[in-house]
């Protein structure tokens, strides 16, 4: 059989057993757990005993009934549940406990435009069904003709610039070297290549106008520059 | 480099109340967006708890450099990346404490992007589905990745990108601030360009508009306040459903011929 531990301040107040089909929870004298609080309304909500189940229906309070932090009207409760009524909890004992497949128990009862996380271990055994891990892929650029300031490039950040602009990952060097050659873009499944504003691109030896994914050995060249792709091996 | 910034939050038309938070510190360079959530209106409370440590994290430094937390410290990256996971850690630790010791904020959680520009070095820190946005030379990219369920299963192939947007349980994280006693915290650092834009927003923005279109708007405007305020009214005329924050970062454009006019002004007095 259920019962509730009410608790304030983490301290148990009282040891209460859920013995009838209906069991009232309010401030005023009739209900059958009085709580004495001006956050608690008159008759604020009632535990229902219905066949196997335990429900906590809230009975039109002013504050609202909240389970497991998630306003509810009426909701079917487990062992563990936390049942907060104004500022008192009511923690439950019960022989029932929610059901721990994770799709299930992290959503239940919420509404899925609402923000939520789930529990490390959740997720763990969402994704663990899977097997899949990709290890992050990381490449660069040898350079084999053009004045550049160095022959090899290594690119570890999410953007990098080929240009003249002082800030360039691969800086250019030269009068008429433009600004903003190019960008590269570093991803989870590679990289790729975007010639910017306009300017000439070509991969291996093919003239390209928009957006490249890279692959190992791949030509590249661009203002000017003659450069090899590399991918390397973690 | 010179940086201009501004920020701006709006509650969006469905939601009774705004759950976001942002922060600016112009003087070190730091931005960042945090995304409350939880019932009772303990998401506000989250994400106030978020900003309010990250600033008296950097206040209390004043001119010195900020106290770094030995058990996130990561080599690979510069003590100002540090000091904002450092900072991330102890907001994460206060909001746990709070929600496990107050029944009315039990669950409650924040997201929290964060950035930091000092010259032009960028460090990037975040925990959940805020994002983190770099516009470029008229291309934009996403800084960071979501810590939500279906990002996770994007990148272990199980669905696509389209499906992923289409999902039912696109609002899961997978990561937030005040759920465990410890929290892994994204980091990654950049070299910055003239003219970059950094945007930073909650899902409240990411989740109505498309990527181009904060693109296209970013890159046609030079003052962030009037980016951000378009930005919000471009959500709100999709809809709304979330609370949209957005906080936008400029990076002064070296003026080209500058000094040549210059020296032509002074000729030709």
């Amino acid at each position: 059989m259920a019962e509730v531990l009410l608790k304030f301040k983490g301290a148990v107040v009282k040891e209460i057993p859920l013995e009838q089909d209906v069991i009232t929870i309010g401030r005023k004298p009739d209900n059958d757990i009085v709580i004495d609080n001006q956050a608690v309304s008159g008759h604020h909500a009632k535990f229902t005993n219905e066949g196997e189940s335990l429900f906590i229906e809230d009975t039109n309070s002013l504050n609202g009934t909240y389970v497991n932090g998630q306003k509810v009207f009426k909701s079917e409760i487990f062992n563990g549940d936390m049942v907060l009524v104004g500022i008192h909890t009511l923690e439950v004992i019960s022989d029932r406990n929610r059901d721990t497949d994770p799709r299930n128990a992290t959503l239940r009862g919420r509404s899925m435009d609402e923000t939520m996380v789930i529990a490390p271990q959740d997720q763990k055994n969402l994704l663990a069904a899977t097997g899949k891990n990709k290890p992050d892929v990381l490449g660069g650029f040898v350079i084999v003709n053009g004045s550049a300031d160095r022959r090899d490039y290594l690119l570890k950040e999410r953007v990098t610039t080929i240009g003249k602009e002082d800030g360039a990952g691969i800086h250019l060097k030269g009068f008429f070297a433009p600004k903003v050659a190019a960008l590269v873009n570093r991803r989870k499944e590679g990289y790729f290549i975007n010639p910017s504003g306009g300017k000439s691109m070509k991969i291996n030896g093919q003239e390209m106008i928009s957006r490249y994914d890279l692959k190992d050995g791949d030509l590249v060249e661009v203002a000017g520059l003659k450069m090899q792709f590399y991918v390397k091996e973690e | 480099m010179k940086v201009n910034i501004a920020g701006q939050t709006d509650k969006g038309l469905i939601r009774p109340n705004n759950e976001d938070d942002f922060f600016l510190d112009p003087k070190r360079g730091i931005l960042a967006v945090a995304d409350g959530m939880g019932g009772h209106a303990s998401g506000e409370v989250a994400s106030k708890m978020a900003v309010d440590v990250l600033r008296n994290y950097f206040q209390q430094a004043g001119e010195g450099k900020a106290p770094l937390i030995s058990s996130c410290y990561n080599e690979n990256y510069s003590d100002e990346t540090n000091q904002l996971c450092s900072a991330i850690q102890l907001a994460n630790k206060a909001i746990h404490e709070a929600a496990k010791s107050n029944p009315q904020l039990y669950g409650m959680g924040t997201t929290l992007a964060a950035i930091m520009i000092q010259g032009r070095k960028l460090s990037i820190a975040h925990v959940g589905d805020s994002r983190i946005y770099l516009v470029r030379a008229g291309e934009i990219e996403q800084l960071t990745d979501d810590h939500t369920l279906v990002y996770e299963q994007v990148k272990h192939d199980l669905i696509s990108k389209e499906e992923a947007e289409q999902s039912t349980i696109r609002h899961v994280l997978t990561r937030a601030l005040g759920i465990a006693p410890f929290v892994d915290v994204d980091l990654d650092e950049m070299t910055l360009a003239e003219g970059d834009v950094l945007i930073l927003c909650s899902d409240g923005l990411s989740g109505m508009i498309s990527d181009q279109e904060i693109l296209l708007t970013a890159a046609s405007l030079d003052n962030p306040s009037v980016a951000c305020q378009q930005l919000i009214t471009m959500a709100n005329d999709k809809g709304g459903k979330d609370n949209i924050t957005v906080v936008a970062g400029y990076l002064a454009k070296k003026r080209r011929f500058a000094s040549v006019l210059k020296f032509f002004r002074w000729f030709r007095r």
